[in-house]
């Protein structure tokens, strides 16, 4: 056997022993969806004996929940907080950027500081507020509350993507006559779409997946969102877990769908968080 | 001039319209405007559901105007939802609480029902069930909350493995629990399951329920209170002898190995494979349909001379906020579950209800009740209802670990007594609060 | 909440850019000024009356006795009586050993995305299946882990296939193994997005900089550490910065399923704790007081790994 054809063989068996490992991993990493719908498709008795299968906890679901009125709620609430942090972080975060001014890196501190803030110790003084402003049992209480929580992780992505447009390329702009709002929105605004999309993919996730704000908020089963929906599934001394499963399993195709549409632009946007 | 007044008469009935209109979702009290009355619980979809949903389809059969919207809320953060809830007022007009110190916890917002239901109504419930929901536990200062049921947390076993292993009697102290467990054993049961079947999603094993039992064989009800106040310090020796008997259970075979994380206990019991389980009469309707005329009740024999008390207890119920929107509804509702009928629909729904003088027609409920009528067993409370929750907390939290066998019992026990050394002394009173 | 909370705090130093903002001399500057101002306020605005104001109130709270309804004084001793808390000194030791666990979920993902990296045929399918699991609830992820650590669960069964039956155990009843069974979880669930981000940055190297490594002579496994890695270490802090986040602030919901803060205290984290206090038994005031410590331990945390990347990199964010 020549060297050459040696290499080669070499070559062949890493590659396969590579895709190999690979595949392993993708096992590992799919192990949960897998399990999540193996047992979806079991009663609760089979679920117990671990062995048999049927489609009774899907019926169960949807006429235990109300399914698409909370996917309804959970898809709008989404929707309009994603819209509203994209709106409050892409124009503070282009300002801490290109648009300082005295005292701005003190606020962009403490914007990002607010990172730190935990949930569970501020949920209720804020419930307290909002609900002295009667905005309990209403979307627009949640969204504040989300977009409270989503506004300085998106605004310190956008301000890091930011820093990375050239000054010139807005200095430019202005000196042509645009204002720098306009410049914002002509020019900023459309080159940023790798941190639109990270901020949106992460925000939908994180959004999506809230239980304490949406108990709280939205105690009106009308305005529920699923996951708060598949939590009261859970209650009570049994848990029918099969049908807990068929729900996680219909409320993570959304986020997933969102993941899928936006992830090429999400590995560049992941990227300015470093800078280069 | 006349157009005027025509004007002035269109707005003043249009004034008066919202004016009723508003007035009657306020609660006004008139039977005729259509009212919705809110419940909301956290049964989620068991047997108190069932009974709580058919309860609101016959009073608003009674009730032609009120349409009774029973909401289920998560069992997880439930009490911290109602806490929120009663500060913007967002909360329902009647709320499923929890009796015994949950109540006097929350009853900031509940509404004490001492002369807003007639006297003749409370004289049918059970006084027992009253009195612990009630301040300093005296039915006297007025419940807060009407019981839905009446519950035994108690011992269910299984007489057709009892039969094939030789166990002639029901074992009714230490001794005798031992001595069945072996000759289970030997005839190839699973003596005694335990696990966190039938506790919410990521509980484990829920340690009460046993230690319950190992404090009605150490204690006469009247000293309860005493593991209250700290009188009886939780590390005192008998507690800690008890502790150390029950954590033989797993250590001589009694028990399956996974005691803290197994999740088909109920399942082993269902399926015959195992002989007893500690559970309550939430599941009786369970059991007798799997088993049928092969399952029995028991009480659980942990003491070391034969047990006298059982812990037949009303942990739950229905109360009126004080925020409601509709109190007079509210009120007749909670005058309703005291009704005959209402009786009668608790029990179709497997519950035993808390009202004087009813019966049950599942026979193993039956057999607790006779435990406390003929018997002459002692009631006692859930100990869990009467032990401070910072202590209930810990408790449910070490304790389990003494049965594992991973922790000491004097050392979970040191664990609830320092928790309960750091409440202030307003919390661990001579009597309770 | 999600693992990403916070993404870096690689930077949250002063503001980004170059030097400072200079007096407002020219009607440009003036302008400039004032769209910054404008531009800058929703965000302000809304940080200040939904988190600011809170946060300050969560102190007030913290220093009484309060179910929402009524909040009776204690004053600064509350905090006295807290930090002597034997239980509050059992969870943060809790913390501290979960973060011995962040060398491996940098490590493990930095190995995947290398094999990734090498573009074997398919990889960028496999690059998105790695991402999907942050996209499931933590309810399933907690189940499955339940599951997982088992006494007839999938691990036991795995370790008796391989013959290593011995070894089985019953993870999630003992204090110290739950908290490595949450661990392992949490490993587990970081591992697509850290995946993520180190093959971007690998994906940023220069492959010239490769090449002159391998016709130096140097073999796979030196280029990749004298190499490769360096290069890669603005990546591995960044994402150390975001596990370490996520390891105090985003576990709660796992934490909760997989064993609601036990056998004991075993997996109570000050998060958890939190929670607890606040829900669990309806002290909101003890549960500020354990919030704002968090948050403090936060604060702390950050701006030590700040200082740890400033000093290694020279230049700043």
């Amino acid at each position: 056997m020549t060297s050459h054809t040696a290499v080669v063989a070499r070559r062949r068996v890493r590659t396969g022993t590579l895709f190999a490992i690979m595949c392993v991993i993708a096992v590992v990493m799919l192990y949960p969806f897998f399990y999540m719908l193996d047992n979806a498709f079991r009663n609760q008795a089979q679920f117990a004996r671990q062995s048999g299968h049927s489609a009774v906890s899907w019926r169960l679901l949807f006429t235990q929940l109300p399914v698409w009125r909370e996917l309804l709620n959970s898809t709008l609430i989404c929707a309009i907080s994603i819209l509203l942090i994209l709106a409050v972080s892409t124009t503070a975060g282009f300002a801490f950027a290109k648009l300082r001014y005295r005292g701005s890196g003190l606020v962009f501190l403490a914007v990002v500081a607010a990172l730190m803030v935990p949930l569970q110790s501020i949920i209720i003084p804020e419930y307290v507020n909002l609900g002295k402003l009667g905005l309990i049992n209403t979307y627009l209480g949640a969204i504040l509350v989300y977009v409270a929580l989503g506004t300085p992780f998106a605004t310190f992505l956008m301000a890091t993507y930011y820093r990375g447009i050239s000054d010139d390329l807005i200095e430019a702009a202005v000196m042509d006559g645009l204002g720098y709002g306009r410049t914002f929105l002509r020019i900023a605004l459309p080159l940023s779409w790798p941190a639109l999309a990270t901020v949106t993919v992460l925000q939908f996730i994180q959004i999506w997946d809230d239980l304490l704000v949406g108990l709280l908020f939205l105690q009106n089963p009308q305005q529920r969102t699923i996951t708060v929906g598949l939590a009261a599934l859970s209650s009570g001394r049994t848990t029918s877990i099969p049908v807990l499963m068929a729900g996680s399993f219909v409320s993570a195709l959304p986020a997933i769908t969102v993941y899928l549409i936006f992830q090429r632009h999400l590995v560049k946007g992941l990227t300015m968080g470093m800078g280069k | 001039m006349r157009r005027w007044s025509l004007v002035a008469g269109v707005a003043a009935a249009a004034l008066l319209a919202t004016a009723c209109g508003s007035s009657a979702s306020s609660g006004s009290g008139s039977t005729s405007s259509p009212v919705t009355l809110t419940i909301w619980h956290n049964y989620g979809t068991e047997q108190n559901a069932t009974a709580l949903q058919n309860l609101a389809k016959a009073f608003e059969k009674i009730h032609k105007n009120v349409t009774v919207n029973v909401v289920s809320q998560p069992a997880t953060n439930y009490f911290a939802l109602l806490q929120a809830a009663a500060v913007s007022k967002t909360g329902p007009d009647l709320a499923v609480m929890w009796t015994g110190l949950f109540t006097i916890q929350y009853k900031d917002f509940l509404t004490n029902l001492k002369g807003k239901i007639p006297a003749a109504d409370f004289a049918r419930i059970d006084p027992a069930a009253l009195k612990w929901t009630s301040d300093r536990f005296n039915p006297a200062n007025g419940p807060y909350v009407i019981p839905l049921e009446n519950q035994f947390y108690i011992g269910f076993y299984n007489k057709a493995d009892f039969a094939k292993a030789g166990v002639t009697s029901v074992p009714t102290d230490w001794s005798q629990l031992f001595a069945a467990c072996k000759r289970l054993k030997a005839a190839g049961y699973l003596p005694f399951t335990y696990g966190n079947g039938g506790q919410p999603l990521g509980a484990e094993f829920y340690p009460w329920y046993d230690m319950s039992y190992m404090m009605i064989g150490q204690y006469p009800l009247s000293e309860w209170q005493k593991l209250y106040s700290g009188q009886i310090p939780w590390t005192a020796a008998a507690n800690a002898s008890q502790l150390s008997i029950w954590s033989k259970l797993k250590s001589q075979g009694c028990t399956n190995s996974d005691v803290l994380t197994k999740t088909n206990n109920l399942g082993d019991f269902e399926s015959g494979k195992a002989a007893m389980i500690v559970d309550g009469t939430w599941d009786t309707q369970k059991f007798t349909s799997a088993l049928g005329a092969k399952v029995a009740a028991f009480v659980p024999p942990f003491s070391s001379a034969p047990i006298k008390g059982v812990v037949d207890f009303s942990g739950d119920g229905l109360s009126m906020t004080t925020y409601a929107q509709h109190p007079t509804q509210a009120l007749q509702f909670l005058e309703f579950m005291t009704t005959p009928q209402a009786a009668r629909i608790i029990n179709a729904a497997g519950l035993i209800p808390a009202i004087k003088g009813t019966s049950t027609t599942n026979p193993v409920n039956q057999e607790m009740l006779n435990f406390v009528s003929q018997d002459h067993m002692t009631a006692y409370p859930m100990l869990d209802n009467v032990v401070q929750p910072n202590v209930v907390n810990t408790g449910s939290k070490e304790l389990p670990s003494v049965l594992n066998g991973s922790i000491s019992p004097s050392a979970a026990l040191a664990s609830l007594q320092s928790t309960q050394g750091q409440l202030p002394a307003s919390q661990r009173g001579t009597s309770y609060p | 909440m999600s693992t990403l909370t916070a993404q870096s705090q690689a930077a949250a130093g002063p503001t980004p850019g170059r030097g400072r903002a200079r007096q407002p001399r020219s009607r440009l500057a003036r302008r400039r000024r004032r769209a910054g101002i404008l531009l800058t306020l929703p965000a302000a605005a809304v940080v200040v009356a939904l988190l600011g104001i809170p946060v300050g109130q969560a102190v007030y709270y913290s220093m009484t006795n309060w179910n929402g309804l009524t909040a009776t004084w204690i004053g600064p001793g509350a905090y006295a009586t807290a930090l002597s808390d034997p239980t509050f000194w059992r969870v943060i030791e809790n913390n501290a050993l979960l973060l011995l666990s962040i060398p491996f979920a940098i490590g493990i993902p930095l190995g995947i995305a290398w094999l990734l990296h090498e573009h074997v045929r398919g990889w960028r399918f496999f690059r998105s299946v790695y991402f999907l699991p942050t996209a499931v609830s933590w309810v399933v992820i907690g189940m499955v882990a339940v599951q997982f650590f088992a006494q007839q669960g999938l691990m036991n069964k795995l370790l008796a296939d391989v013959g290593l039956g011995s070894l089985q155990t019953n993870m999630l009843a003992g204090q110290r193994s739950a908290l490595v069974a949450l661990a392992i979880t949490f490993i587990w669930s970081m591992l697509g997005t850290n995946t993520i981000i180190f093959l971007t940055g690998m994906a940023t190297l220069d492959p010239t900089l490769i090449e002159a490594a391998r016709v130096d002579g140097l073999n796979r496994r030196q280029i990749f550490w004298r190499v490769t890695f360096p290069l890669l270490r603005r990546f591995v802090q960044f994402s150390f910065v975001i596990t370490v986040i996520s390891a105090f602030s985003a576990l709660f919901s796992l934490i909760f399923v997989m064993t609601s803060g036990g056998p004991g205290f075993g997996t109570t984290t000050l998060e958890f704790f939190v929670y607890q206090s606040a829900f669990a038994l309806g002290q909101f005031g003890t549960g500020a007081l354990y919030g704002i410590i968090l948050f403090v331990i936060m604060i702390i945390v950050g701006l030590v790994q700040l200082r740890l990347i400033r000093s290694e990199d020279g230049e700043g964010w």
